[in-house]
């Protein structure tokens, strides 16, 4: 899989990384993963374990403390199965976050002095990073919109975040055959030579861009549908019906499993800050 | 009657442009998290907003509803789909996205007019844009202690959130957001609002534009946008952690292991009992 | 009691210049199986939105005349409430399909309006609708067949009295189709569920229907039942309504005396077997075909092995090893069952999908390692969803695109040459997306022609049109001769292959089944049988009446047993 990821990463990108490529990755995010032991987790109990974990890491400096959280939830993120195209996303983005900024200091006449504070800085980000990936990655979209449900999130966005993982299917499979119209009729520069290339490039981003004006018009007519099924499904009544609120949250159950999980985090935590005390 | 009916005509209405305004603009996102970021020196080009679709959508539509969708799209579809999902600092962009968006809304007037949907797309993009790097600002500042110390790090803050901020709004403010819209919005009028069951935007229509309690409503949003961001990347230095234990040292510390071993092995224990007790009940 | 009771019902969209509904009366009876017919834009859609409530709460327009549902008038009800007394699915069914699983989906409504039992109801309605064992199945892992159950099991698990279905097979191959009506004939018959359905499928509403309602230019024109519906031919046509061919066939045998005029004429099989069982069949029987000298191939697909990711498990193979070549000139339908692999070959011969092992050769080179745009000069696909085709904002630009990209000197000229052939000049400037079906369809295919390839690949080109369109469009592909000689259609629609094809290309099972003209394919019980297919209603009705005869259009069926 990791393998097959990079050589899919080091072609063109645009060339050869094909939506269905994305739409499977996405969905394997979503959906492979729900057998998972951290799938199985109660949303409520997960979500506050992300609000400790992500959260805390920032008011801490300690190197001994930010460590053991970051292999906590390195141990997480491998239990939660996470797709490789998340992970990839990961890395790239705790590069461009402060990598670059370390760049830019030390070209700016800083030296050393400034990597100490940076480096810390890097863990922290990848920390809570990696905590937000198993979190929202790791648990079902179902049970995530209930969780966060749970701690009074609107309705809306719990419907959307639903919502959303129904939709993506059927819009990439739309946008991509919008995108082979264009590629079966349309007529690319030519990309052997660099400035070819560039042209090439400069083509696609035009294309996908000009895509959108189909795929708005196509979409919204599905929208006026599902909108329309809303209305009949009782859509608008329940968002405003607190005793539906109540029935959603009921199938929300909190295990021993739960428990266990954030005594077993808890008991590595503090190990970590022993360590530190010790040494 | 009739109030209740026209009400939730244009509920159902506001909902199917949220509906539309979420799956594009969070589908256009999950792309923007992909293609590559150029970087030219210190100037970043990065391809970094489809933010032509919901400024299209809420030109021809409700702006409230299409920035709010293209808001909650972003969050969804991108954030937390991918996983990069980035705590409460999130909910910055998510205000920041919605200003820019609903304000450009709010301008337009006639979609047919080409100029109008250039400048209010402009407005817009550069409003959210410099929302950002406001905030992006403040971020560091805080985040990174003793700021002001550091050699060469307020210097090459500001220049870097300058540059970006002067290269988006030039590069991507104009190439992607821009153009395209001045090209889509006549280009959609009265085409996709039949499709939706709604009359185009005229001059009854028209919300009108900029009202001086819009103008407060947005305010409010950007201090708390600020502030979320702030709050989410610890900045206020208000708990001092490390003292905590590093004080009461090493005592303090085994006592926390202490407790928690205990705690896993309680569960341990009652996990087994439960188990022995399930399987004897599936004998019986 | 009436389950539906419409009086006089009058309706416009804002800014439409004449009304939809024109002065609607109509009462249908509780536990009736209602099929509504009709021309595209006669106004069915509309009447049956009506029935639910959505028109006038929340579509709104000017209403007038009066709609009682079990004597409760819609004006004083809401949407709410009469969700629970009419369900509805619709014809773009997977658009109202809002949960990510089938459970979920078939419960959201009753746990919207609060029901405590909201999960049972769900399990009940999927079990109602035969897709036990698939509850915690995700939407995209349901065949399209089965989305379809899921929406109406959506609808059904509000236990609503009448459901109301906008085309539901208009996309199922024959045997989801079977399966579709199946469940519906239960619901009605052992539930007592009222039924609605919009329904071109004349075959379908003789098999399953009890009345049958006509409309006309807004209007309700008649109900009546089902035997005596169809027999009025004449009327039904002039509607662009096709009787069942059964029926179509007598009326023209009794016309030329053959059968007595005062016989009433047969709308299934079953019924044309006593009617028709005296006539005789004269025909000559299977002719062998001669063996042609095999052309040059166009499309040669060698040992080629495709298979799809899918989110858990094994991937899904879709061919193994599979071969075939398509000669110049040929006449080629592509059938088999939905998922048999139809839309993959044709995304494989115009170089959008690489197979994992095999080569896929054009005029005898290998297309692996050509670029697509490159090969659209010599084959062309046209998407199953026209919509997927207008990547501009006219008809016109649409048609220009793939020439004028390409700097071709007469495009001009060429692009009104193309939408005169095709009857398009009137549309010229209008966006693709906002015409008719059958204007879609004309408008497509104008584009898929546009760089003149010398092989044209078609998929499902009739889905979703009514007959009278689909008529038009088969005119058309015989039209299309001397332009592109190649034609390769992958279809569900047997009337068409029948009609049109010369040589037939069974999928199944990742494999080809069968491959010949039309009388070795259906000639062949055993393959028909094995794959699922199933040949056009006159051919069955020869077959019961005498095994030798093989007659494929009622033209062929009136020669071979009309008395000389």
């Amino acid at each position: 899989m990791t393998v097959n990821m990079k050589k899919k990463l080091s072609e063109s990108i645009l060339d050869k990384f094909s939506i269905d490529f994305l739409r499977s990755q996405v969905l394997k995010n979503a959906y492979g993963n729900d057998d998972t032991v951290i799938a199985k987790l109660d949303p409520r109990v997960l979500l506050a374990w992300y609000l400790v974990v992500g959260l805390v890491p920032w008011f801490v400096s300690d190197l001994w403390f930010l460590g053991a959280c970051f292999l906590l939830v390195l141990v997480t993120t491998k239990l939660a199965r996470v797709a490789g195209l998340v992970l990839a996303l990961f890395a790239v983005g705790v590069f461009s976050q402060t990598g670059y900024l370390f760049i830019v200091a030390l070209f700016f006449g800083g030296d050393v002095s400034t990597a100490a504070p940076l480096l810390v800085m890097t863990l922290k980000v990848a920390t809570c990073s990696l905590a937000s990936v198993t979190v929202f990655s790791g648990l079902d979209p179902d049970r995530l919109s209930n969780g966060l449900m749970w701690y009074g999130c609107p309705e809306r966005l719990s419907f959307s975040i639903s919502y959303a993982y129904r939709v993506l299917p059927m819009l990439m499979e739309e946008f991509q055959n919008i995108l082979l119209s264009y590629r079966l009729r349309g007529n690319p520069p030519a990309h052997e030579t660099w400035t070819g290339k560039v042209r090439y490039l400069v083509y696609q981003v035009k294309i996908i861009m000009q895509a959108f004006y189909p795929l708005m018009l196509n979409t919204a007519k599905r929208s006026r549908t599902t909108v329309e099924a809303l209305e009949i499904k009782g859509y608008r009544y329940a968002a405003v019906d607190k005793q539906v609120k109540r029935m959603k949250l009921r199938t929300l159950q909190v295990t021993t499993n739960d428990f266990l999980f954030l005594a077993l985090s808890l008991l590595w935590i503090s190990l970590a800050m022993l360590g530190s005390a010790l040494f | 009657m009739d109030l209740a009916k026209k009400q939730a005509a244009t509920q159902s209405q506001k909902l199917m442009v949220f509906v539309l305004t979420m799956a594009l603009y969070g589908l256009a996102t999950l792309f923007t998290e992909l293609i590559p970021k150029f970087q030219v020196g210190i100037v970043e080009f990065s391809v970094e907003y489809f933010l032509f679709i919901p400024l299209t959508l809420a030109m021809l539509f409700d702006p409230l509803s299409a920035a709010l969708g293209a808001a909650t799209g972003e969050l969804v579809f991108s954030e937390i789909m991918l996983g990069q999902f980035g705590g409460l600092g999130e909910l910055e962009k998510f205000l920041t996205v919605t200003i820019g968006v609903y304000v450009a809304g709010r301008l337009v007037r006639d979609p047919k007019n080409r100029a109008m949907v250039g400048v209010a797309a402009i407005v817009g993009t550069g409003l959210q844009l410099a929302m950002g790097a406001v905030v992006d600002i403040c971020k560091v500042q805080f985040a990174v202690e003793d700021f002001e110390a550091v050699a060469g790090l307020p210097e090459s803050v500001f220049a870097t959130e300058g540059f970006a901020f002067a290269n988006d709004l030039l590069f991507s403010g104009i190439l992607f957001c821009m153009l395209p819209t001045m090209y889509l919005v006549p280009k959609l009028y009265g085409k996709i609002e039949p499709l939706l069951g709604m009359r185009p935007r005229d001059g009854q229509t028209s919300l009108g534009g900029l009202s001086p309690k819009m103008i407060l409503a947005c305010v409010i949003g950007f201090v708390a946008a600020v502030a979320s961001a702030l709050i989410a990347d610890g900045g206020l230095p208000l708990i001092d952690w490390e003292a905590d234990w590093a004080e009461s040292g090493a005592a303090f510390s085994i006592g926390m292991v202490v407790a928690a071993a205990l705690a896993v092995a309680a569960i341990l224990v009652i996990k087994i009992k439960a188990r022995s007790g399930e399987s004897v009940e599936q004998k019986a | 009691m009436n389950a539906i009771e419409i009086q006089n019902l009058t309706f416009s969209y804002p800014a439409a210049e004449a009304p939809v509904l024109r002065d609607v009366s109509l009462t249908v009876e509780e536990g009736d199986f209602l099929a509504i017919v009709g021309n595209n834009g006669c106004g069915k859609s509309t009447l049956c939105k009506a029935l639910n409530g959505l028109i006038p709460h929340f579509l709104v327009g000017d209403f007038s005349g009066s709609v009682k549902i079990f004597g409760e008038d819609t004006l004083g009800a809401d949407v709410g409430a009469l969700a629970r007394k009419v369900g509805y699915v619709y014809q773009d069914f997977e658009n109202q399909i809002v949960r990510p699983t089938a459970l979920d989906d078939a419960s959201y409504a009753c746990l919207n309006y609060a029901m405590e039992d909201y999960e049972d109801r769900g399990r009940e309605a999927l079990a109602l609708c035969g897709l036990q064992g698939r509850e915690d199945d995700y939407v995209f892992q349901l065949s399209g067949g089965q989305t379809h159950l899921l929406a109406l099991a959506g609808a059904v698990s509000l236990r609503p009295n009448i459901l109301i279905l906008d085309e539901p097979i208009a996309q199922l191959d024959p045997a989801h189709a079977d399966r579709i009506y199946g469940v519906l004939r239960e619901l009605n018959e052992k539930h007592g569920k009222t039924i609605l359905v919009i329904e071109h499928h004349t075959e379908y509403i003789a098999d399953y229907c009890k009345h049958v309602l006509l409309m006309r230019d807004g209007g309700a024109a008649w109900k009546l039942p089902t035997r005596e519906a169809l027999q009025r031919v004449d009327e039904l046509q002039a509607c662009n309504i096709f009787p069942p061919q059964v029926t179509t066939a007598a009326e023209r045998l009794r016309r030329a005396g053959c059968l007595p005029a005062s016989s009433p004429l047969p709308t299934t099989v079953e019924e044309g077997k006593a009617i028709f069982s005296a006539l005789r069949y004269r025909g000559a029987g299977k002719v062998l075909p001669e063996k042609t000298e095999a052309a040059e191939p166009a499309v040669a697909l060698r040992n080629v092995s495709v298979s799809y990711r899918s989110v858990k498990g094994e991937d899904r193979k879709v061919f193994r090893g599979l071969n075939l070549s398509i000669h110049k000139g040929e006449k080629v339908a592509l059938i088999g069952s939905n998922g048999a692999g139809k839309s993959t070959m044709m995304r494989l011969m115009v170089g959008l999908l690489k197979p994992e092992a095999g080569d896929v050769q054009l005029l005898g080179q290998s297309i692996l390692r050509r670029k697509t745009e490159d090969l659209s000069r010599t084959i062309s696909l046209v998407y199953q969803n026209p919509e997927q085709m207008f990547i501009q904002d006219s008809v016109r630009a649409d048609v220009a695109y793939a020439m004028r990209v390409r700097g071709e000197a007469d495009w001009k000229a060429r692009t009104e040459d193309l939408l005169r052939r095709f009857r398009l000049e009137e549309i010229a400037d209008r966006d693709g997306r906002l015409l008719s079906g059958g204007q879609m369809r004309r408008a497509s295919l104008a584009i898929g022609i546009a760089l003149n390839p010398g092989i044209l690949l078609l998929d499902e080109p009739t889905a979703n049109l009514d007959i009278a369109t689909r008529r038009e469009i088969l005119r058309t592909l015989t039209d299309l001769k001397g332009v592109t000689d190649t034609v390769l259609i992958a279809t569900h629609d047997m009337q068409l292959v029948c009609e049109w094809a010369e040589r037939i290309v069974v999928l199944c099972e990742g494999g080809v089944a069968a491959d010949g003209p039309r009388d070795a394919v259906f000639g062949d019980r055993a393959v028909i049988e094995r794959v699922g297919i199933r040949p056009p209603e006159i051919f069955t009705m020869g077959q019961a009446l005498d095994g030798r005869a093989l007659c494929y259009t009622v033209g062929e069926f009136e020669r071979d047993f009309a008395e000389a």
